[in-house]
C-alpha cells in the first residue's frame, strides 16, 4: 500500500487538474461545437452562392457521394443540390480538395443543374505563394471555369484566357497552383457525375431547359457569348 | 603552433596582389560586357549600372558607420557587387527597384554578414534573387535592344504585363522561348539555329549583361590571362552545363535546344566567368572548385531544362553557396607528407 | 507601512515595463519565435495571434500562482503543459467559433501556442515564484509587449508586401507591393533588421 499511498501523494494535483481540465474543455467544446459547425456550412453556403447565384438554399442530396481518389483510396463527398425559390434545381455544388504547390487545397466546385457545364470554383482554404500561387483566387484565372464544360480539363501555358473552353490558361508564374486546380476538378467531378446520374439524381430533361436559362442568365459575366 | 609564421605553397606570390587590384581587374573584365550593354540598351544601361554601384557604394558606406567598423570602400568590391548585379538585371527594370536590390544585396548579403570575406552568399545574387521574388512581373520583361531593327518578327511574348514604360517593345528571351517550346513541343532547334547569331553578338533580349557572347568571353580571358581567376571554375560550369544540354539534346531533339545554344543565352557565361568565380563565396581547393562548377553548371541545366524558370544561374550558384563550406571541408588539402595523424 | 505599499507599486511598475520593454519576449528574450515569423504577413492575424497570447499567458499565469505550493518539482513542467494546453484548446475553440476567417488564417499557429516558450517560461520564471497580483501583471506585461512587437513586425511586412495597413491601402496607386516581404524571408529579414535596430539603440544609450 506504501506505494500506491506515494503515488497519490505525488500525483493528486495532476489528477485532479487533469479532471478539471476535462471538464472545462467538455464545457466549452459543448458550448461552441453548433457555432463552428454552422460557420462551416455559413462559409459553404456563402462560396456556393456567389458561384450560383440563382440558388436560394443548398440542400443535402442525403447520401455521400463516394469516389476514388487515387491510388485505391475512396473518398466520401458531400454534394449539395441547389434550389431555387421555385423549388428548381439550378445546380450542383461540392467541396473537394486536393494537394497543392505548398499545401492541401479545398475548393467548393459549382455545377449547372444538368452537370454540363462548371458555374466555377471558389477557393475554401489554401496556403499557395502570396503574389504567384494564391492568383488561383483571383477572378483572372477563375473567371475561365465559369461555363467551361464539365469532363477533362486541360492546361496550357499560352492561349487565350477569354475563351472559355476545356483548355485553361495557367498563371503565369504559378503553373503548379494552376495545375493542381485543374488536377483536383479532373480526379473527381467526372466521377461525382456518374455517381449523380447511376442515381438518377440529375432530371436530364428538366435540367436541360433550365441550364439554357442559366446560359442566358449569366451569359454577360461570363464574356464568351 | 604559432599564427604569426605562415608557410604557403609554392609558386610564391611576387607581385603585390591586393583585394583592390583583383577588385579593378574584375571591373576591367566586366568592362566590355558593360560597354556592350550600353550599345544594345543605350541610356537604360548606364542609368542602372551607375544607380547600382552608387546605391551599393552609400549602402556598404552606412553599414561601416552604423557599425563603427573602418571605411572599406576603398577595396573596390562593392563597386564589383553593383555592377554584377545591374549587369543582371534586365533593361527596363525602374530605377528605384534595382536600388531596393543593391541595398539587399550589400546590406543582408555582405554586411550582415560582417563584411567583405564573411558572406556566405554572392551579394549580387542575393540582391538579384530578392528582387525576383519580389517584382516577378518587372524582373522578367525584357526589352529588345535598340540595335534591332524594330520591324523584323519577334517572338510574341506571353503573359506580359508593360505598366507605363510603352516605348520599349518587349520578347521572350531566348531562353524564355526554348521553355515554351519545351512545353509545347514545338522543336526548339528551328528557332536555337535562326538565333544563334543574335545570342552571340548579343543582339537579343535578357538582362544587361549576359546578351553579348562575344563581350564575356573577351573579359573572361583577360581574367584568365592575368590570373586574376583560375580555369577550374569556369571550365567545370561550361562543361557540366554542355554535357547536361547534350544529355537532353540527345534525348529529344524536338523538345530540347542544342547544347551550344544553352551556353551562349542567359546568364551562363556571366556566372562561369564573373559570379561563380567570387573568391569569397567559392571553394578554395582544386577539388572544391572542380565539385563547386559542376554542381553550378548542373543544377542550371537542371533547373533549364526540367524546372519551371526559364533561368536557373541565380538559384544554382546560391545553392552551390551554401554548400561551399561543405565542399572546402571535404577537399582539404593534404599536406605533402601525407596525413598528419591525429 | 507607507514605505511598503511604495515598494510594492515600483514592483509592480517594473514587472510591467520589463514585459513592455526591458525583457521584451520577442527582442530581448528571443522567446516565441515560431508565431513571430510565421503569423506576421499581416497586421490582423498578428493581433489575433497576440491576443490569444495574452489570453493564454494570463490564464495559466493565475493557475499556476494559485497552485504554486502545491507543485511537486519533478511534475512542475507536465503541470505548467496540462495548464496551457488547456487554456490554448479554448482559445483555439473561441476563435473557430467567433472568429472563422482568422482562425483559419492562422491554422496550426493556434494550437502550437501550447510549446510558445513565452507561457513556460513565464510560468516556470515568475508565477512559479510569485504571488497571483504580480503573476497577472508579469502576464499584461509580457503578453502586451508580445503583441505590439508582433504588430509592429506585421505592420512593416503588411505595408511592403500589399502597400496596405489592416487590410486598408495607405500606399499611393503606383506602390509596387514587394511579394517577398510577405514570405518567410520577409519574416526573418524584418526581425533582423528589427533586432539590430533594437540592440543599435540600447547600445548607444547605454
Amino acid at each position: 500500500m506504501g506505494k500506491l499511498r506515494y503515488f497519490i501523494e505525488q500525483s493528486w494535483l495532476l489528477i485532479v487538474a487533469s479532471f478539471v481540465f476535462g471538464l472545462l474543455l467538455a464545457a466549452t467544446n459543448y458550448a461552441l461545437e453548433p457555432v463552428i459547425r454552422q460557420n462551416r456550412t455559413d462559409k459553404l453556403n456563402r462560396l456556393a452562392k456567389g458561384l450560383l447565384p440563382a440558388a436560394e438554399h443548398f440542400v443535402d442530396i442525403g447520401s455521400e457521394v463516394e469516389i476514388e481518389s487515387g491510388r485505391g483510396q475512396s473518398e466520401q463527398i458531400t454534394v449539395y443540390r441547389a434550389v431555387a425559390n421555385n423549388d428548381k434545381c439550378v445546380g450542383w455544388s461540392f467541396n473537394i480538395g486536393g494537394s497543392g504547390f505548398a499545401d492541401r487545397i479545398d475548393l467548393v466546385v459549382a455545377v449547372d443543374a444538368a452537370f454540363e457545364k462548371f458555374a466555377g470554383y471558389d477557393v475554401l482554404a489554401s496556403n499557395e505563394t502570396p503574389g504567384f500561387g494564391d492568383k488561383i483566387k483571383n477572378d483572372y484565372y477563375r473567371g475561365q471555369f465559369k461555363g467551361a464544360p464539365v469532363g477533362r480539363l486541360k492546361v496550357l501555358t499560352t492561349g487565350n484566357a477569354e475563351k472559355i473552353d476545356s483548355e485553361i490558361i495557367a498563371i503565369s508564374g504559378a503553373t503548379i497552383s494552376s495545375e493542381a486546380v485543374v488536377a483536383i476538378m479532373n480526379g473527381v467531378v467526372g466521377q461525382i457525375r456518374e455517381r449523380l446520374l447511376a442515381e438518377g439524381l440529375i432530371d436530364v430533361a428538366n435540367a436541360e431547359q433550365r441550364s439554357q436559362d442559366s446560359n442566358s442568365d449569366t451569359g454577360g459575366d461570363v464574356g464568351n457569348e | 603552433m604559432h599564427d604569426n609564421i605562415t608557410v604557403s605553397f609554392a609558386p610564391h606570390i611576387s607581385k603585390p596582389l591586393s583585394t583592390r587590384t583583383v577588385m579593378i581587374d574584375v571591373i576591367m573584365g566586366l568592362a566590355p560586357a558593360m560597354i556592350a550593354a550600353g550599345y544594345y540598351f543605350r541610356l537604360r544601361a548606364f542609368i542602372l549600372i551607375a544607380a547600382c554601384v552608387i546605391a551599393s557604394a552609400v549602402t556598404e558606406w552606412v553599414c561601416n558607420v552604423v557599425r563603427k567598423k573602418p571605411f572599406s570602400l576603398g577595396d573596390f568590391s562593392v563597386v564589383v557587387t553593383g555592377i554584377i548585379l545591374a549587369l543582371s538585371l534586365p533593361p527596363m527594370l525602374p530605377v528605384w527597384t534595382a536600388v531596393i536590390g543593391s541595398v539587399v544585396a550589400v546590406a543582408i548579403g555582405k554586411m550582415a554578414f560582417g563584411g567583405l570575406g564573411s558572406n556566405t552568399f554572392n551579394p549580387a545574387m542575393v540582391g538579384r534573387t530578392f528582387l525576383a521574388v519580389s517584382f516577378g512581373t518587372l524582373m522578367t520583361t525584357w526589352t529588345v535592344p535598340a540595335t534591332i531593327d524594330p520591324n523584323m518578327s519577334k517572338i510574341s511574348a506571353e503573359n506580359i504585363l508593360i505598366s507605363d514604360v510603352s516605348e520599349f517593345r518587349t520578347q521572350a528571351t531566348p531562353l524564355a522561348w526554348s521553355k515554351m517550346a519545351i512545353k509545347n513541343n514545338l522543336g526548339a532547334e528551328t528557332y536555337a539555329e535562326a538565333e544563334f547569331l543574335g545570342t552571340v553578338t548579343g543582339a537579343v533580349g535578357g538582362c544587361l549583361g549576359e546578351t553579348s557572347v562575344i563581350a564575356l568571353i573577351f573579359g573572361g580571358a583577360y581574367l584568365l590571362i592575368r590570373r586574376t581567376i583560375s580555369f577550374h571554375i569556369p571550365a567545370a560550369v561550361l562543361i557540366s552545363a554542355v554535357v547536361f544540354a547534350a544529355v537532353g539534346y540527345w534525348q529529344d531533339p524536338m523538345t530540347y535546344v542544342q547544347p551550344l545554344y544553352h551556353l551562349t543565352s542567359g546568364g551562363m557565361l556571366l556566372c562561369a566567368f564573373f559570379i561563380a568565380t567570387d573568391p569569397v563565396t567559392a571553394p578554395l581547393t582544386r577539388r572544391g572548385m572542380w565539385i563547386f562548377g559542376i554542381g553550378v553548371g548542373g543544377l542550371t541545366m537542371l533547373i533549364r531544362l526540367l524546372g519551371g524558370y526559364p533561368e536557373g544561374v541565380m538559384f544554382s550558384v546560391l545553392l552551390m553557396n551554401a554548400v561551399t563550406p561543405l565542399i572546402d571541408r571535404l577537399c582539404k588539402r593534404v599536406p605533402a607528407s601525407g596525413k598528419p595523424k591525429s | 507601512m507607507s514605505d511598503g505599499s511604495a515598494l510594492k507599486t515600483g514592483v509592480y511598475r517594473d514587472t510591467l515595463l520589463a514585459g513592455l520593454w526591458r525583457e521584451n519576449p520577442v527582442f530581448r528574450l528571443l522567446l516565441g519565435m515560431c508565431p513571430t515569423l510565421a503569423v506576421t504577413a499581416a497586421v490582423k492575424p498578428a493581433l489575433t495571434m497576440g491576443c490569444c497570447v495574452i489570453f493564454v499567458l494570463l490564464c495559466s499565469n493565475i493557475i499556476v500562482s494559485l497552485m504554486r505550493n502545491l507543485l511537486k518539482p519533478h511534475l512542475r513542467i507536465l503541470m505548467f503543459t496540462l495548464t496551457i494546453a488547456t487554456f490554448v484548446t479554448i482559445a483555439d475553440l473561441i476563435l473557430r467559433a467567433f472568429v472563422p476567417d482568422m482562425s483559419e488564417t492562422l491554422g496550426p499557429y493556434v494550437p502550437l501556442i501550447i510549446v510558445n516558450c513565452i507561457i513556460i517560461c513565464r510560468a516556470e520564471a515568475c508565477a512559479s515564484k510569485n504571488g497571483i497580483i504580480v503573476s497577472v501583471i508579469d502576464a499584461v506585461g509580457m503578453g502586451i509587449g508580445f503583441t505590439g512587437t508582433l504588430c509592429v513586425l506585421a505592420g512593416v511586412r503588411e505595408l511592403l508586401a500589399t502597400g496596405k495597413i489592416f487590410e486598408v491601402a495607405v500606399m499611393p496607386g503606383r506602390f509596387v507591393p514587394w511579394a517577398a516581404m510577405g514570405m518567410p524571408v520577409g519574416a526573418f529579414i524584418t526581425l533582423g533588421l528589427m533586432l539590430g535596430l533594437v540592440n543599435l539603440t540600447s547600445k548607444s544609450r547605454s
